[in-house]
């Protein structure tokens, strides 16, 4: 009878080996504290403005245009969804501006929406004066940074306006202008 | 998300890697063992098993690392133990999990020739196997700011899934004193599968000091397809509409394929034996309520030229640039996968014969049984990447009539530490076993990195 007993004893054991587990020393809990905080780095707007390009040398140098002005319009959804904008923290736009026309440029850029309504602020900018052509390029460098508040506004943003003003312009303003720019997305995305 | 985070974790660490059934392989008091080797060296009249409970088989394994690496109570910060795990892992490092339940299994000793013995059933699989898509979780985890002209390779992105189950009749013929032989016949019937291997291709976010912006993104030579099978009808479907569906394609209304295993047990003593067997040996032919997604192409985004009127070009429309360069198929066109393989082999000592006449141990006429053996298994998967392998060197031990065990240690990719047991009661024709593997590990289950359970019910006539 005792040897039975050891044998059912022994099976028991055996099944309870093999079928208790525990787990120690961990804390799933910890799943609440994980935020992603991925950054981004993407290709903003560019431009080339070369006065060959828009002033005709056979006009005459003592012709002046007191103002250009070159407007545009793209579709840019900045945002694309809305799990952007609920995760995004901020974005900062960093513009570079290289110049050797001697002139000031004034860049704007906004938002809009899909009924062309500006939503946001107008962003606006100078690059400073250049040397004249063949001179090194005089350099600025602007960061816009747009925080929560700013991105939450800009949710329904589909459009992109920019447009670039200078004044006085002849035909013996020579140089070029670029512009370069980036978006860094700082993303704060919590599980 | 979070939800599903806590499911795969769960998964992870209640179950238990590849397919490999170490305890079970050649372990022939059971009729499982057929399923493993239909060469299998058994001694039984008929057998049965319980429906639906003769055979559940899980394993689950993460190679690379584990969730004690993540979720420690040590006090550190989750997201730095996050960080320190992506970059250990490495795009080999996988996750698996499979999962077998036996529906019907049953087989007989041929009337005719006591020297055949037939076997039957069905049994319903799920069979995942994922890669770490390294370069692309970095990209989602940190982003690419630190990883400027670095490339994320589209081939780190491979995995499989299938939901099957399988019909299968197998005949084991002892053909001498020596030399035992079996083969069995498999009819897949795939209610899901989705698979993604083979894609080429980078996106690389590449530093332009001399071009039109600060960066160019390129997305070089991308070759990226997703083939399923079962899925497309499923995207529109709701609860019980998808539970009719799976149901029916279970029933020979799926996907069908075809396979084999094969597999022998030699005796080269009395003392002595090897085995060898390749299960899956086999195609399905995925035609039925097939979509397959591919995407190939190169695109280069350096941001938007404005105003336009500087260069006198149109304006730039991202997303319509993006379709046109990298268009994205959908193909039903039937597909053929073959069957994951699986080969094992083993060589045995069979010592310590019961021979002091009390025993009841065996049947009458034949000779008396060891009691012990000890010897080496080796077991190989084929992966959509490359094979997975594992080395067991295995201890029997037959303590009563009723009690049967074996303990093995095995190394594999995720452990070169596991040890399994296996327990096998035998009451009169009512057997029960339990089996699991990676118990050193036990208590600390969370360390584990990959583990695999079996049990099941067989009534066995000897």
């Amino acid at each position: 009878m005792k040897k039975k007993n050891n044998h059912v004893l022994l099976c028991v054991l055996c099944i309870l080996v093999q079928s208790i587990s525990c787990i120690k020393d961990v804390d799933f809990d910890q799943i609440e504290d994980v935020t992603l905080t991925p950054i981004y780095e993407v290709d903003f707007v560019h431009s080339r403005f070369d006065t060959n390009q828009f002033v005709g040398f056979n006009i005459d140098p003592a012709i002046s245009i007191p103002e250009v002005i070159v407007n545009d319009t793209l579709s840019y959804d900045l945002l694309g969804t809305d799990f952007v904008v609920d995760n995004l923290d901020r974005i900062e736009l960093t513009f570079e501006f290289s110049n050797t026309i001697e002139r000031d440029f004034e860049f704007d850029f906004g938002f809009l929406n899909a009924d062309e309504q500006r939503i946001g602020s107008l962003y606006s900018m100078i690059a400073n004066s250049g040397n004249g052509e063949g001179t090194k390029p005089v350099i600025i460098t602007k960061v816009v940074i747009l925080d929560n508040s700013e991105i939450d506004i800009l949710r329904d943003a589909t459009k992109l306006f920019a447009s670039v003003r200078l004044q006085n312009v002849n035909s013996s303003l020579q140089g070029i202008l670029e512009l370069k720019s980036k978006g860094t997305y700082f993303f704060n995305y919590e599980l | 998300m979070r939800i599903i985070i806590f499911i795969l974790v769960s998964i992870w660490v209640c179950l238990g890697y590849s397919q490999n059934k170490e305890t079970l392989y050649d372990f022939t008091d059971l009729p499982q063992s057929l399923m493993l080797n239909p060469g299998a060296n058994i001694n039984f009249d008929y057998h049965a098993g319980v429906p639906f409970l003769s055979q559940f088989h899980i394993n689950a394994g993460l190679k690379g690392a584990s969730v004690y690496d993540v979720f420690a109570d040590d006090g550190r910060d989750i997201n730095d133990k996050i960080e320190n795990t992506l970059n250990t892992l490495t795009s080999n490092d996988y996750l698996t999990l499979t999962q077998q339940l036996e529906l019907i299994s049953f087989g007989w000793k041929s009337k005719k020739n006591e020297k055949i013995y037939f076997s039957g059933g069905i049994y319903q699989e799920l069979d995942v196997i994922g890669y770490f898509p390294k370069d692309f979780a970095v990209l989602a985890y940190q982003g690419n700011q630190d990883f400027l002209n670095q490339p994320f390779r589209f081939s780190t992105i491979n995995g499989s899934a299938e939901l099957l189950t399988t019909y299968h009749f197998g005949y084991t013929k002892k053909i001498n004193k020596k030399l035992t032989f079996g083969a069995r016949v498999k009819l897949y019937s795939s209610m899901f599968h989705i698979r993604s291997a083979k894609n080429k291709g980078t996106f690389t976010t590449v530093e332009t000091p001399e071009g039109n912006n600060v960066y160019q993104h390129v997305i070089s030579n991308v070759d990226v397809t997703v083939r399923t099978s079962g899925y497309a009808s499923m995207e529109d479907a709701e609860g019980k509409e998808i539970t009719n569906k799976l149901i029916r394609r279970a029933f020979l209304g799926g996907n069908l394929g075809l396979g084999v295993d094969i597999g022998f047990t030699h005796k080269i003593n009395e003392q002595l034996v090897i085995t060898g067997s390749a299960n899956d040996l086999g195609v399905i032919l995925y035609a039925k309520d097939v979509a397959t997604y591919r995407a190939q192409g190169n695109y280069v985004f350096e941001g938007f030229e404005m105003p336009v009127q500087f260069s006198e070009q149109d304006s730039q429309n991202f997303i319509d640039e993006l379709k046109e360069a990298i268009p994205l198929d959908t193909l039903s066109k039937a597909y053929v996968t073959m069957r994951p393989l699986k080969l094992n082999t083993s060589i045995r000592y069979s010592f310590n014969r019961y021979d002091d006449g009390t025993c009841d141990c065996y049947i009458e006429g034949e000779k008396p049984p060891y009691l012990d053996a000890i010897g080496i298994q080796l077991f190989t998967q084929f992966r959509p990447k490359k094979p997975q392998y594992a080395v067991s060197l295995f201890y029997y031990k037959r303590f009563f009539n009723f009690l049967r065990t074996k303990l093995t240690y095995t190394i594999d990719d995720y452990s070169y530490y596991n040890i399994g047991f296996l327990t096998s009661i035998h009451i009169n024709k009512i057997n029960f076993y339990i089996s699991a593997n990676n118990l050193l590990e036990y208590t600390k289950l969370a360390k584990v990195r990959g583990s695999s359970v079996q049990l099941g019910f067989n009534i066995i006539m000897r």
